[in-house]
Parts: structure tokens; sequence; C-alpha cells
């Protein structure tokens, strides 16, 4: 097939579709509504993704925690829970002993305590008991005040640093520095606000709150409490070696024999990461289930109206044969048309999705202002892919009618009034 | 005389209608020789428009042998017929059976487009044959804003656009008044004694007189064939 030949096709169709408006833009119609569908729903997916991975970023992809208790879950629950605590003497030789860690940062936690600062309170968050050194981690980035100093470790002092999301509860209106919080009967003085690290429906990471371990300890106690070593390693390249020393040691220390399995876990961010692919691929699956049914109500639709335009001009196909035109001529024809149209839409549809997402952003970040980091524009690569998809589309729903088209009988058509 | 561009003997078409079998032609033999004017007549359904589809490419016979130019029509594939429909034939339509959106040049450089002719030259030609139809101020007309006879013109200019072997014409003068139909058998007239080959098909005598032979058909099969002594005589331009 000669180019001159998809240009005069082109043509054509640009002729037979400017002669016949209506039917042209309610084609197109399908096609924006399916391909903006599909785009809408690529830029939220995106934007979750986009939120996910902030929020594994503060978790700190540097960073593993040894612990009784296993993120992943993967393991019996049973052999876990019948686990021996991590004590504070483990703590200790472990810290002694790892010297390739950067940072050996002992952890206490206290699920579920509610947190007051005059008549506000705030449920359900976590009391953690740690050194000054998190301060240093990805987890510990401060955004207004400062994380304890290490005075602040040895003295028992009622300091204490917010996570963002309880310092949003407790003071809508900000300055949350040197007031007095109450978990308890316990009175802390606020010396700290942590960064927002959880997005979307990653809240919770933010209801927490860190004061001095010895004063966690004075305060809540730690019998029957397990500590968790939070390590972080001098880079992310060197997060396999840490780990298999970790481990190492761990095992010594608490006399795990060699025919034994680990009775700790080493948890990271990483294996949070595979928790929640499950979700990622559930959301993505259901996104491309739509997808697809979006594309086959359009490619069914645009089959239909390629039909009847068919049948419209069988005359005019006829008049073509007459002069000569082969039956490649007359499928080419058709299928540029239905490609056309389909282009056409997609460049609406792509246009009209810009212009809603630029105002949807402005929209969400005027009533969740966090997630201002979600893009107001489509990237223009999307743009060539939907260009290409939907001369693909066109192709694949014009293919059929067009064949027809292509196998009319001349004289028959000829007579076609 | 030299060689017949076509040559068809004991071509039959028949038509299948349910039990029952309609000989829309019988056992029909031909043959048409360059720059003949052949005027085909017969009452209607005596298979007139049958046979020119036949010599038209546009339809095949159910028996008998079709030679173009000395090529066996029947051993042709789709895209061959397409080709010579294309290069060898210009046909002329009661109907005019123009594309209504397209402007006469666009109608007329059709088949020059499924020729693979280049744009240059297409609007070229285009505009040439327009010219020799009288139509070189109504080139960007469409159909719609042209009377019947312009109209036609415009089809005759497209069918000759490609400097066919034969014309092919099927009541061509069936849609216009008698005044508009004699300019254009006068044009026939003119094309003929330039030197091309013209088969019409009428059930008009006046118009059938304009040819130099006549052939008669009558329920699918050839009545007579006779020359046309005296053919209705035009001054040429
Ligand atoms: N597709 C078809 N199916 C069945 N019969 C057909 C078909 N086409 C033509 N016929 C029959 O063949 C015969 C010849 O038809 P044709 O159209 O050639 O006549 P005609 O001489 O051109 O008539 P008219 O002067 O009315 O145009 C008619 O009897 C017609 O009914
Ligand atoms: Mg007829």
């Amino acid at each position: 097939m000669k180019l001159s030949e998809i240009v005069e096709s082109i043509r054509f169709s640009f002729e037979s579709l400017k002669s016949n408006k209506t039917r042209s833009s309610l084609t197109s119609l399908g096609v924006v509504i399916g391909i903006g569908f599909v785009v809408l729903m690529g830029w939220s997916l995106n934007g979750l993704e986009q939120a996910w991975d902030k929020t594994i970023s503060t978790v700190g992809a540097d960073m593993m925690y040894v612990d009784k208790w296993d993120w992943t879950g993967g393991r019996k629950w049973n052999s876990i829970r019948s686990r021996k605590d991590i004590t504070i003497d483990q703590v200790k030789l472990f810290a002694e002993a790892n010297h390739g860690a950067d940072l050996t940062i002992p952890m206490l936690r206290s699920w579920g305590k509610r947190i007051g600062y005059k008549t506000n309170s705030i449920g359900g968050i976590a009391i953690m008991g740690t050194e000054s050194s998190y301060g240093r981690t990805s987890a510990g980035t401060i955004e207004t005040g400062r994380f304890f100093t290490e005075f602040e470790d040895e003295r028992t002092t009622n300091v204490i640093v917010l996570g963002y999301g309880v310092a949003k509860a407790l003071f809508p209106t900000g300055n949350a520095l040197g007031k007095s919080v109450k978990v308890g009967k316990y009175s802390f003085y606020v010396i700290g606000v942590l960064e927002k690290r959880g997005f979307l429906f990653m809240d919770f990471i933010d209801n927490q709150a860190f004061v001095p371990l010895k004063t966690f300890i004075n305060n809540f106690g730690s019998s029957r409490r397990s500590f968790s070593i939070a390590v972080k390693a001098e880079s992310v390249a060197d997060m396999d070696r840490l780990r298999e020393e970790s481990r190492g040691y761990m095992r010594t220390i608490r006399g795990v024999t060699a025919d034994k399995d680990d009775d700790f876990s080493i948890n990271e961010s990483k294996a949070f990461d595979d928790n929640i692919k499950d979700i990622r691929l559930y959301i993505w699956s259901i996104g491309i289930g739509l997808t697809l049914l979006s594309f086959i109500v359009g490619i069914i639709g645009i089959m239909n109206i390629m039909f009847v335009s068919v049948a419209e001009r069988t005359k005019e196909i006829g008049i073509r044969k007459a002069l000569g035109a082969k039956k490649s001529s007359i499928l080419t024809q058709f299928l540029v048309e239905a490609s056309l149209l389909c282009f056409i839409g997609a460049i609406v549809a792509f246009i009209g999705c810009s212009i809603l997402i630029f105002f949807g952003k402005m929209v969400i970040v005027s009533f969740y202002p966090d997630l201002s980091f979600i893009s107001g524009y489509l990237p223009p690569n999307l743009l060539i892919i939907a260009s290409i998809v939907s001369i693909f589309v066109g192709i694949l729903a014009g293919l059929i009618p067009a064949m027809r088209a292509a196998k009319l009988d001349p004289v028959e058509s000829l007579r076609f009034e | 005389m030299n060689q017949p561009i076509i040559e068809i003997e004991h071509i039959s078409k028949v038509y299948e209608m349910g039990s029952e079998e309609i000989f829309a032609l019988r056992d029909v033999s031909l043959s048409i020789y360059p720059n003949e004017y052949v005027a085909i007549m017969g009452p209607s359904g005596s298979g007139k428009s049958t046979l020119m589809n036949m010599l038209g490419c546009l339809d095949t016979p159910s028996s008998g042998v079709y030679n173009f130019k000395g090529l066996d029509v029947n051993e042709m594939d789709d895209n061959d017929l397409a080709t010579i429909r294309n290069k060898e034939i210009g046909f002329v339509f009661q109907t005019f059976n123009l594309l209504p959106r397209a402007s006469s040049l666009r109608n007329v450089e059709l088949p020059l487009i499924y020729a693979g002719e280049s744009t240059t030259k297409r609007k070229q030609r285009a505009e040439e044959v327009l010219a020799s139809v009288g139509l070189q101020d109504r080139m960007g007309h469409k159909p719609n804003e042209l009377s019947g006879g312009q109209r036609q013109r415009v089809a005759i200019a497209r069918a000759l656009i490609t400097n066919p072997a034969i014309i092919l014409a099927d009541e061509p003068t069936g849609n216009l008044d008698s005044k508009t139909g004699v300019e254009i058998m006068k044009l026939f007239h003119d094309l003929h004694s330039k030197g091309n080959t013209i088969i019409l098909v009428t059930h008009e005598e006046d118009i059938a007189r304009h040819a130099h032979r006549i052939v008669r058909l009558k329920d699918g099969l050839i009545e007579s064939d006779e020359k046309n002594s005296q053919p209705t005589y035009y001054e040429t331009i």
C-alpha cells in the first residue's frame, strides 16, 4: 500500500467526517469517554502510588528493625507469639557487636494510648520510647522544634516529640511547641513535631509520639515489653551485608542453635512494600479491568457506527470500485476513518482531562493540603500512548465493517439508493 | 481492421431466484474494435445493463469467454479487474454517480488517485479534461451546485481522465431533458471523432442513431447487430 493512498484516505475521511458531524461527534464521544476514563484512572492510581512511595521513603530504605514481631505476618502467628521477648541486655550486646551499622537504636512501644491537651485528646496513639539518635534517621525528621538530646536520654525528663497526626489533632492551629500534653496521668513537654510521613490511607503512621527511652520505662514500665532495635545502614547498598551480620549477632546473643530457625524477625520497609503489593495489584487489576471494559464498550460502539456508515455509503463504495478502487483501498479508507475518529477523540479526551486534572488538583489540595505533591498535569508521553492506543482501537473497531465494505459487490452497490 | 478491444463469445448471465433461473444474457457474442461507436438498444429488462457491467469488468459472466485486449478476463482476480476498470474503462452512468460532497475537480481526479498518480499531475490532468468538456469555470463546484447536464459532463470528464480504451455509457441522457441530452450527445460525437471507442446503452431511437453501429437486445439475446449508415452528424468543434 502506498503512502499517498493513506494520505488520500485521510483526506477522504476528513471530508466524510465533516459531512456527517453528528455521527462523527457521537462516535468520538464514546472514545473521549473511554480514553478520558482511562487517563483519569491512571492519574488517580499514579497519585496513590506517589502517596505510597512517599510513605515508604519516610519509613527509610536504609533502616531495618530487629523485632520479636514480623511485619509481613507471613510466618505462623503462634510461633511468633511464643518467641521470647528481646531484652535490654540483648539490645546492649547487639549494639556493642554491630560495628557495621551507622546507628543502633533501642525502641519500646506502647500501643493504643490516648494523648490529651486541655479539652482536646486523641486515642489509638503508639508511644515510642527511644534514644536521641532516632532523630538522625529519616523516620525521625523534624518539622518544627527538635528531637531530644543525649542529655535528655540520660535524664528522665518528660519531653515528647509528636507525630504529625497527633500534633495536628491536638493543636489544629499549630504551635504545639512548649505545650504540656498528658499521656495517662503523666505530663510531657512538647519539644518537636515530626514531618508528615503517611499519606492517604497510610495516615496512621503519623499517629505516634516519641519520648526518651528511660522516661518511657519510668512511666510505662518495661516488663512484658519486647524491645525492638532500629538499625540504620551507612547506605542502602549496605543493607544486605548489614542484615546478614545483624542476623548472625542476634542468633548468637539469643543462643539460637544451628538447627533452629531465627526466633526474631528483621523487618524492612521493603517487606512492608511486599505486603502492600497485593493491595496495589488489586487496585491496578480493577483499573485494568475497567479499562478493558471501557475499551470493549468503546470498540463495540465504534464498530456499530462504522457498520451504519458502510451501509449508508454503499453507493459511494460502488462508485469508487467502478473507478478502479481495489479492495485494499476501500479497506484502508474505512480503517483510516475509524482511526481518525478515535484519534480525534483521544486528543479531545487528553485536553479535557488536562483541564479536569488541573482543577481537580486544586480542589483536592484545598481539602487535603498534604497531597500537594500529586501532579496537576498529564505527562506528555501519555498523549503519545493515548494516540497510539486510540489508532489501534480504531483499527480494531473498524476492521470488520471495513472488510464488509471492501467485499461489497460493485454492481449491487451501484444499484443501491 | 486491427485487433478488437472487446471480444465476448457465448456469454451467459444467469441469476438464481430461489428455484427459478433468470437468464439476463443468453449466448451473447460481440466484438468491439478501436474507435467504434456502438449503441446497445432493447426494451427494459432485455439485459443491456447486465451486458454493460460485464463489458466494464464490474460483473463476471456465468459462462462464456471474455477477452479484453486479448487478455482472458475470466482468469483475472479482483485486483486485476480493478486495474482494468481504472486504466482501460471509463464509465458514464444515467444517474451521474458523482461523490456528492466532492468538488468537480476532486470527483474527476478520483480515478487517478487509485492509479497512484501524483497530486500535481492529477490536478493538472483533471483541469485539462474538465476544460475539454467545457467546465473550466466549474472546477470547485459540488454536484448539487451544477445542472444535470453539467453533472454529466463532470462524469464524462472523470471517465476520460485515464485515457481509457473504451467508454461505457449506460443511458447517459436518461436523466436529462432533450436539449441537454443533445448537448451530451454532441460531446460523445466529439470524443468519437477524436478517436475514442464508445459503447452507449439507450432505449431511445434518436439517441441510438448517433452511433455508427446498433446492437439490439431482446430477452438476453442479440436480435440484430447492424451498421448505421447515416449516423446523426454534428460539426466537430
Ligand atoms: N441481481 C439480479 N438478480 C436477479 N435478477 C437480475 C439481477 N440483475 C438483473 N436481473 C434481471 O436480469 C434482467 C436484465 O436486467 P438489466 O438490468 O440488464 O436490464 P436492462 O436492459 O438494463 O433494463 P432497463 O432498460 O430497465 O435498465 C432483468 O430481467 C432483471 O430482472
Ligand atoms: Mg439498465
